[in-house]
């Protein structure tokens, strides 16, 4: 057998595994919208830890950490640094977050925003923005597992084919299954691209360089500015310490706003199991060390290939690996794609329908269920267009995505914490940060010390929505105390 | 209390100014360059900090639960 068919084979072989499990999974669900966006609330630790991380760490991390590692040194470093700081507030958080989505029903972010701060024009208007923030962010899972398969079979499954049965799977089984979908499949996933990253993450420098302490002696010799933080601009000059810094902190708030990460509190079966997921999420974010690790064994490497963000398919192609390993790797990278995309094409329908549509009109139960399919397709049609289409320009606008998505931290933090908090000030302070994320965005030569747009808007916001507030009236304190009050259960049932 | 000093304190060490003085090549610890380990060192002490806040917490809410008619809760 041919070495490529042989890979195929692996692939095909991994992509029938995902899809019988997704396709499993979805016959412990109920039929109803709960079911179907929430997996009816039931997901234990097992697999709310592996949704989490699988989640997070999509093909950005997967192949974008090595690429980042090799052609901009320790820049990378931001993206260890940012996970566990955008964490731990969600030890609080999830739990009051999953709290009142039992007591109100909210299976959504901006249910929980609406509900605090009743606005029909609030909730179209966090679901149009978080639409904005998905769409590029899918399509570069969607590129990059084509791009994977189309490097490993070296050109024999063109990215086209393999970006469309890849996704075409995700698409199958996320309308099938719905939530209780991602969370089964992200559970193999995660296993998978862990134990990938880990090995490859040291059989690489191994290989190459005898270990992990001789490859860093040639490398300090060699490009000791790639070893030490902020690291390197994409061009190749130092970056500034100004953006290290506030890409950290934009990530970090931004992370647990992404409406797919924030949701995934509904589906908890319970506080201590989100409790546990955040205890645990350090373990998870250290895969990233054997990724970077993966990316520095090929500063060294005596040929490059063209894009750096194919480092890592480029040296498995290149080291004469057995088969069987690269058709491995091609699964774990595939995972991290899948993992997300599965996740964002759910939340995107889920939120259109139940924000973006739900508040306007009242559709039945199983109208709601047909509606999020109608458009789990659409909008993986429209990323599978972009991804196919190319463009490079989306890992820009994968970066403003954070912009867009932090935004969404402050009126979060408002709803559930400070009673003063107002609808006007909410809503006046997502317009005043987006707009002003917006303006420095197109306006990158204008931004202070090098700072992320993201950072910029948050600087805005946050003033804008505690003074509107204060000068609006305050709201009905009884209706205020059912969100930022006790969240106990009674103790004592009246009976 | 004790969670969000160590966010605070984690988020002023892995980045300006905290990050300055680590970035740096030697020592190097594990083989990894220093700059490297520092923020790696900061997820694994996250894990025993969160354990720990999470033995406070539980124990907290214990005694809440017990105390009947506390203050709060909606009962």
């Amino acid at each position: 057998m041919e070495r490529w068919v042989f890979i195929t084979v692996i692939i095909a072989g991994y992509l029938l595994v995902t899809l019988a499990i997704g396709l499993l999974a979805g016959r412990r669900a109920t039929h109803s919208v709960a079911g179907y966006v929430a997996a009816d609330r039931s997901f234990g630790l097992l697999v709310m830890y592996f949704v989490t991380g699988a989640t997070v760490f999509s093909s950005f991390a997967f192949l974008g950490g090595p690429g980042w590692t090799y052609s901009r040194g320790a820049a990378a470093f931001y993206i260890l640094s940012y996970g566990v700081l955008g964490m731990i507030p969600f030890y609080w958080m999830g739990p009051r977050a999953a709290a009142l989505g039992r007591r109100y029903g909210f299976v959504t972010q901006a249910q929980l925003l609406v509900g605090r701060f009743p606005s029909r024009g609030l909730s179209a208007l966090v679901a149009l923005m978080s639409l904005v923030a998905f769409v590029p962010y899918v399509t570069i899972q969607i590129r990059g597992a084509g791009i994977v398969i189309e490097a490993v079979t070296s050109g024999h499954v063109p990215l086209w084919l393999g970006a469309l049965v890849a996704y075409g799977i995700v698409v199958i089984y996320v309308l099938a299954s719905g939530a209780m979908a991602v969370g089964w499949t992200n559970t193999f996933q995660g296993i998978f691209m862990v134990v990938i990253a880990w090995t490859l993450g040291f059989y690489l420098p191994h290989r190459l360089y005898g270990g992990v302490g001789p490859m860093f002696e040639q490398l300090a010799a060699a490009r000791p500015e790639l070893l030490t933080p902020p690291g390197l601009t994409s061009a190749g000059d130092p970056w500034s310490w100004g953006s290290y810094s506030t890409y950290i902190l934009v990530s970090a708030v931004g992370l647990m706003m992404w409406p797919h990460l924030f949701m995934k509190a509904f589906t908890a079966k319970d506080d201590d199991t989100l409790r546990r997921t955040v205890m645990l999420f350090p373990t998870f974010q250290l895969f990233l060390i054997p990724i970077f690790l993966i990316g520095f064994s090929g500063v060294l490497f005596p040929t490059a290939p063209d894009d750096p963000d194919f480092i890592l398919p480029f040296m498995i192609m290149n080291t004469d690996l057995p088969a069987l390993v690269v058709g491995l790797f091609c699964a774990g990278a595939l995972s991290a794609s899948m993992s997300t995309g599965d996740a964002l094409l759910h939340a995107a329908a889920s939120v259109v329908v139940e924000d973006g549509i739900g508040p306007f009109r009242t559709l039945a139960d199983e109208t709601q269920r047909t509606l999020m399919r109608g458009l789990v397709v659409a909008v993986g049609a429209l990323a599978y267009w972009g991804a196919v289409a190319g463009g490079t320009s989306l890992v820009q606008l994968l970066a403003t995505a954070y912009g867009i998505v932090s935004q969404l931290a402050p009126p979060i933090v408002a709803a559930m914490y400070w009673r003063r908090a107002t609808t006007p000030g909410v809503v006046a302070g997502l317009l005043a940060g987006w707009a002003t994320a917006g303006f420095f965005y197109f306006n990158p030569a204008l931004k202070p010390f090098g700072m992320h747009e993201g950072v910029v808007g948050l600087l805005v916001h946050i003033p804008v929505l505690v003074g509107v507030s204060l000068a609006t009236r305050r709201q009905d304190p009884a209706h205020a105390e059912g969100f930022c009050g006790s969240l106990d259960r009674p103790r004592t049932e009246v009976t | 209390m004790l969670a969000g000093a160590f966010v605070v304190l984690m988020a002023v060490a892995v980045t300006w100014p905290g990050a300055v003085p680590a970035a740096r090549i030697e020592p190097r610890v594990l083989g990894l360059p220093f700059a490297f380990a520092w923020p790696a060192l900061w997820v694994v002490l996250s894990g025993p900090m969160l354990w720990y806040v999470d033995r406070v917490e539980r124990r907290h809410r214990a005694s809440r639960a017990d105390g009947a008619d506390g203050p709060d809760g909606d009962a």
